[in-house]
């Protein structure tokens, strides 16, 4: 087995690594009633539904979250009232290996990874001065070529589980320089970006310059992660 | 050749100008930048004096999950006499103390991301008074239902963060580390 073949296998690996958590999905019980992003996430809908006097005319959509639920959840207690027993102390509780946030966050740190990778791989192309017969172009098959196309997947995948998972931390009514709006903005950009660069490439029989804007995709990636880090 | 030598020695400038901004992390724009500490969350709390102050009756909210004028607001001697119902008062000095230090680290000065959320949030309107009455902190919390915190005997309240955070105390919201008393399978799998 080859260098590249082992790279392939290794960015092969990340991906697969991250699966278990969207595997799971099939322990969440889910309702096919669906009112609301987050309730799909939590799957909660049940028991709100549960806390309205009419269930049959129950409309969550007309609802504002806030005035249904927390003013209930968000009711004063009185100073030393809380409850002091919690079923699990917090030395006993062990977070889980994988969750849909880990499966974005390692999705995103493999990327600019790889394109790293990619950019140190990448042969030398063109001729300037006393050229003889140049061979021609590979578009694939070469370590660079395929871990620009394993970047370029990740990058996908990034932004895949980055709208899943993290879909109802965006309001369009937040401020444009939102934290969490800067990251998604400025992440898919980047994972724009480095596709575009690898199509432009891939497609391309003669030197083509597309190495300039794959390096921005993957820096303003690597910012986008930085925001939220 | 050269085109690769040229990226290694980026990455190693990158990776030098990294190591040294530690010190400075906070500090400034490129001590943010440039420091690779996880800063998703909230700073926790470093002062000793009001963990001390704030934790004797209650959990020591971190002073980056409300503004600045959130605190000059909250951390006044009248405004301490009826703190929530409750007399808190304070003496001059403690006082000063414990909301200089509050000021010094609120949101709005705070490059954490959540504090930063927060910031951005409130940067208009008038001063909250109740973190749990921020948007950004009821948003988080909307689909979880009444079951499991005000009638939930080991929460009772969205006000008792500890109670179901974990690592409230380091300043971590993270959904992975959340732990709801009595309802140990409530699925944080696919949350924030």
């Amino acid at each position: 087995m080859g260098w590249s073949s082992k790279v392939r296998d290794i960015a092969a690996g990340i991906c697969l690594a991250a699966l278990p958590g969207m595997a799971h999905a099939g322990d969440t019980a889910m309702n096919p009633e669906l009112p609301t992003a987050a309730s799909f996430y939590t799957g909660n809908f049940q028991s709100l539904k549960s806390r309205t006097s009419d269930s049959q005319s129950f409309d969550p959509l007309s609802l504002d979250p806030p005035a249904y639920l927390l003013a209930a959840n968000g009711a004063d207690a009185a100073p030393g009232q809380a409850g002091a027993t919690p079923a699990t102390s917090p030395a006993e509780f062990h977070q889980p290996w994988m969750s849909g946030s880990k499966a974005h966050q390692y999705l995103g740190l493999g990327t600019v990874v790889l394109a790293g990778l990619t950019a140190m791989a990448a042969p030398e192309e063109g001729c300037e001065t006393n050229c003889g017969v140049q061979p021609p172009r590979q578009t694939s098959g070469t370590t660079h070529t395929r871990l620009a196309r394993a970047t370029a997947a990740m990058a996908i995948a990034t932004v895949m589980t980055g709208l899943i998972f993290h879909w109802d931390d965006i309001y369009w009514e937040d401020p444009f320089t939102d934290p969490d709006k800067m990251h998604a903005r400025l992440a898919a950009a980047g994972a724009l970006m480095m596709l575009y660069a690898v199509n432009k490439s891939a497609k391309s029989t003669v030197p083509t310059s597309h190495a300039g804007i794959a390096e921005l995709g993957a820096a303003t990636m690597l910012v986008a992660i930085k925001l939220t880090w | 050749m050269m085109q690769r030598k040229l990226k290694v020695a980026a990455l190693f400038a990158i990776a030098l100008l990294t190591s040294s901004a530690y010190a400075r992390a906070e500090e400034d724009f490129m001590g943010w930048l440039l420091n690779l500490e996880r800063q998703k969350n909230v700073k926790p709390v470093t002062g000793k004096q009001y963990q001390d102050e704030c934790g004797e009756c209650h959990f020591a909210y971190q002073p980056g999950l409300l503004p600045a004028r959130s605190w000059e607001a909250l951390l006044n001697a009248e405004a301490l006499r009826k703190h929530f119902g409750v007399n808190a008062e304070l003496d001059d000095d403690t006082l000063k103390i414990v909301r200089d230090y509050a000021v010094e680290n609120a949101a709005d000065k705070s490059w954490y991301k959540r504090s930063r959320k927060i910031a951005v949030a409130t940067a208009e309107g008038p001063a909250p008074l109740r973190i749990t009455e921020l948007l950004y902190i009821s948003r988080k919390h909307h689909d979880i239902p009444a079951k499991m915190i005000k009638d939930n005997k080991g929460v009772k309240s969205l006000s008792f963060c500890d109670k179901c955070h974990t690592q409230a105390a380091q300043g971590v919201y993270d959904a992975d580390t959340v732990d709801i008393p009595n309802y140990p399978d409530w699925d944080g799998w696919f949350n924030k």
